[in-house]
């Protein structure tokens, strides 16, 4: 389980370091004024400035109490969902730098009724090649966008 | 009334069947979206958005207006029937829209929420035509400190008037206006924040933020509640609507009520979701039918849906005649002007009359469209959410990689739709206000832009935001809604002792 202050605390901890790398790299452009004007990087300095401070002042509200009592963050159970969610999906996206977006879909699809729907083999398989040739007629053909393609889409002349 | 002849002539541009045809199309692909968990209206809208760019504007945007208003209708049919809001700003319909359907009357809660939802939007449209000739003579009158400050009210509004914790209002703005400055700087032309990144020369792209942080982000967040859906059978019967019809007219204070409300919060940018939340909170209060809230009163549905739905249509007076949006589906839109070549602001109602009118004359007949055709589609659309969700969420999932790969055929867009997602998880889970961030992204470069000309004017003096009465007011009355949240804590512990 995470406690709602654990997670206030880590989340304040990353828009402060955000805050501060957007300071840092705004350095680089010049803060300050120049000949023509405010320096590139003045505006997002500041910008950086308010965010690290921002953050801040919710760290220490959560570091001093504010949270306590609060209800979970997350269960074990909700943070099972989230993975059984979350994993399927980066593998999509993994698989459709490397498959193209089409078969991606057609294997995320499948694989998500099959192992987590249980459904019947040739249901999801219909399901899974459904769809991208729905999406494919209706983008490729229909608006003329084109998708991110790979080897099967090379093979068959696209 | 030279409004009124503009408005004759917008109908003539807005009334082709081409249009009337995308106008369907729309507001039935928005209820789609609108009824399914995970697609809202800002992202429906980034997801069309990309298909847009090679249309006509006035088709493209009324297309994507009318997907808007069908969006609307749509996270309201699902509060009622599934107590599951299909928008954060049809939150509140479910407070009483969902007991008065657990009563056995879900029709009269459709019919209530629709017709009222239908007469806030023509509230906000009336008034749209009616102030936005003022407002754009008005806003001629700007330069750089005056536009600097109008978007520093926007800015303090969210934190003053949004409902989110303050701090964490300004981090969501920030992050916003960081994102916005990556890529390449249109003042100066150096590239900025890329970290000697090649992919983050071309800048981080409004569109993808919106599908991770509305599309994924709130998957993310259905999948951990774990979707319970206690459907409730709708079949529209005509007598029921009709009754409905009948007894409107005895709730005409709540209607006007939070019809200003709405109309406030829309063009001062609240947005929808806060406008909502504050008309049922006044009908709470000062309605005569206050004492039944809670336990499926139609006065109840009546307040938060059209406080809605004309927050929504008036956010769309200052993205028109002011370049500032007052919600994130107008700043989506506001995007998408940018990207068709026109140019938000008061110039847009000189150089394309045709655009901005033909806009506005379309919101009247997208609204009374959209009425009648959620009407006569709920029973339908209500069946989509009763498909299983192991096919449901991984197709929506693919549907905004989709979308995010659409808006500039970047692999790494989608590490970014993907990072979005988790980052509006946790927004979502911590209470912190995506809108605000969408907005910064939008009009930060701008924003940023008149800042940096304004002190070019004044040769670095912060003075130049005091020089005028115009200007002066504007800062003024930002300041005061950028310290509100404070001032509201001292009076309430002061009350307290």
């Amino acid at each position: 389980m995470i406690s709602r202050a654990t997670a206030e605390i880590v989340f304040a901890g990353f828009t402060a370091l955000f805050g501060v790398v957007i300071a840092h790299g705004a350095r680089e452009f010049g803060v300050g004024w120049s000949a023509s004007g405010p320096e590139p990087g003045t505006f997002p300095f500041y910008i950086g400035a308010i965010i690290t401070l921002a953050s801040l002042a919710n760290l220490a509200g959560a570091l001093r109490g504010r949270w306590r009592g609060a209800e979970p963050f997350m269960t074990a159970q909700q943070g099972g969902a989230l993975l059984r969610f979350i994993v399927p999906m980066v593998l999509f996206v993994i698989a459709a730098i490397y498959l193209g977006l089409y078969v991606a879909t057609a294997l995320y699809m499948f694989g998500v009724m099959v192992v987590q729907g249980r459904y019947r083999i040739w249901y999801a398989a219909l399901v899974a090649i459904g769809m991208p040739v729905a999406l494919f007629l209706l983008l490729e053909k229909g608006f003329q966008v084109s998708l991110l393609k790979g080897p099967l889409e090379a093979a068959l002349g696209y | 009334m030279e409004n009124i002849g503009a408005l004759l002539h917008g109908f003539t541009v807005a009334f082709t069947p081409f249009h009337i045809g995308l106008m369907i199309v729309g507001v039935l692909l928005g209820i789609l979206v609108g009824v399914l968990p995970g697609l809202g209206a800002p992202n429906g809208v980034s997801l069309l958005l990309p298909l847009t760019f090679s249309m006509d504007p006035v088709a493209a945007i009324i297309l994507l207006t009318s997907m808007y208003w069908g969006a609307l209708f749509g996270g309201s049919t699902t509060s009622i029937l599934f107590n599951i809001p299909g928008e954060p700003s049809s939150v509140a319909t479910t407070f009483d829209g969902y007991p008065l359907a657990q009563k056995g009357r879900a029709t009269e809660a459709l019919a209530f929420a629709f017709l009222s939802a239908g007469f806030g939007a023509l509230v906000g449209v009336i008034v749209i035509t009616l102030l936005s000739g003022w407002v754009q003579r008005f806003a001629l009158k700007f330069s750089s400190p005056e536009f600097f400050a109008v978007y520093f009210l926007a800015f303090s509004s969210f934190v003053g008037l949004g409902g989110a914790p303050m701090l964490k209002t300004i981090v969501s703005i920030g992050i916003g206006f960081a994102l916005a400055a990556v890529g390449m700087d249109s003042v100066s032309g150096s590239l900025r924040l890329t970290f000697e990144f090649d992919q983050l020369i071309a800048g981080v792209s409004f569109l993808v933020a919106v599908i991770g942080l509305f599309g994924i982000g709130e998957l993310i967040l259905t999948i951990e509640e774990g979707l319970h859906l206690k459907g409730i059978t709708a079949k529209v019967s005509p007598r029921d609507v009709l009754r409905a019809m009948a007894e409107m007219p005895r709730h005409w204070a709540t209607l006007v009520r939070s019809a200003l409300v709405g109309v406030w919060m829309g063009i001062t940018p609240g947005g929808p979701t806060a406008a909502s939340f504050m008309s049922y909170g006044l009908g709470k209060r000062f309605s005569s039918f206050r004492n039944n809230y809670g336990k499926g009163e139609p006065d109840g549905i009546i307040a938060p849906e059209t406080a809605d739905h004309s927050a929504g249509t008036a956010a769309m007076l200052p993205m028109l005649a002011l370049g500032i949006p007052g919600s994130a589906t107008a700043a989506v839109m506001l995007g998408g002007l940018m990207i068709w070549g026109l140019n938000p602001g008061p110039m847009l109602f000189v150089e394309r009359p045709d655009f901005v009118w033909g806009l506005i004359a379309s919101m009247y007949m997208g609204n009374v469209l959209a009425v009648v055709l959620v009407l006569s589609t709920v029973p339908l659309f209500a069946s989509i959410l009763r498909i299983p969700f192991a096919i449901i969420g991984p197709a929506i999932v693919v549907i905004c990689f989709i979308g995010a790969y659409t808006v500039g055929s970047r692999i790494f867009d989608l590490w970014l739709a993907l990072g979005f997602g988790l980052l509006g998880y946790m927004f979502k889970k911590l209470n912190y206000p995506i809108a605000p961030l969408i907005l910064a992204m939008v009009i930060g470069d701008k924003a940023e832009d008149a800042f940096r000309q304004s002190l070019i004017m004044s040769k670095g003096s912060m003075a130049i935001f005091w020089s005028n009465p115009l200007v002066t007011s504007l800062m003024l009355l930002a300041l005061v809604l950028l310290a509100w949240p404070l001032v509201a804590r001292l009076i309430n512990r002061r009350s307290a002792h």
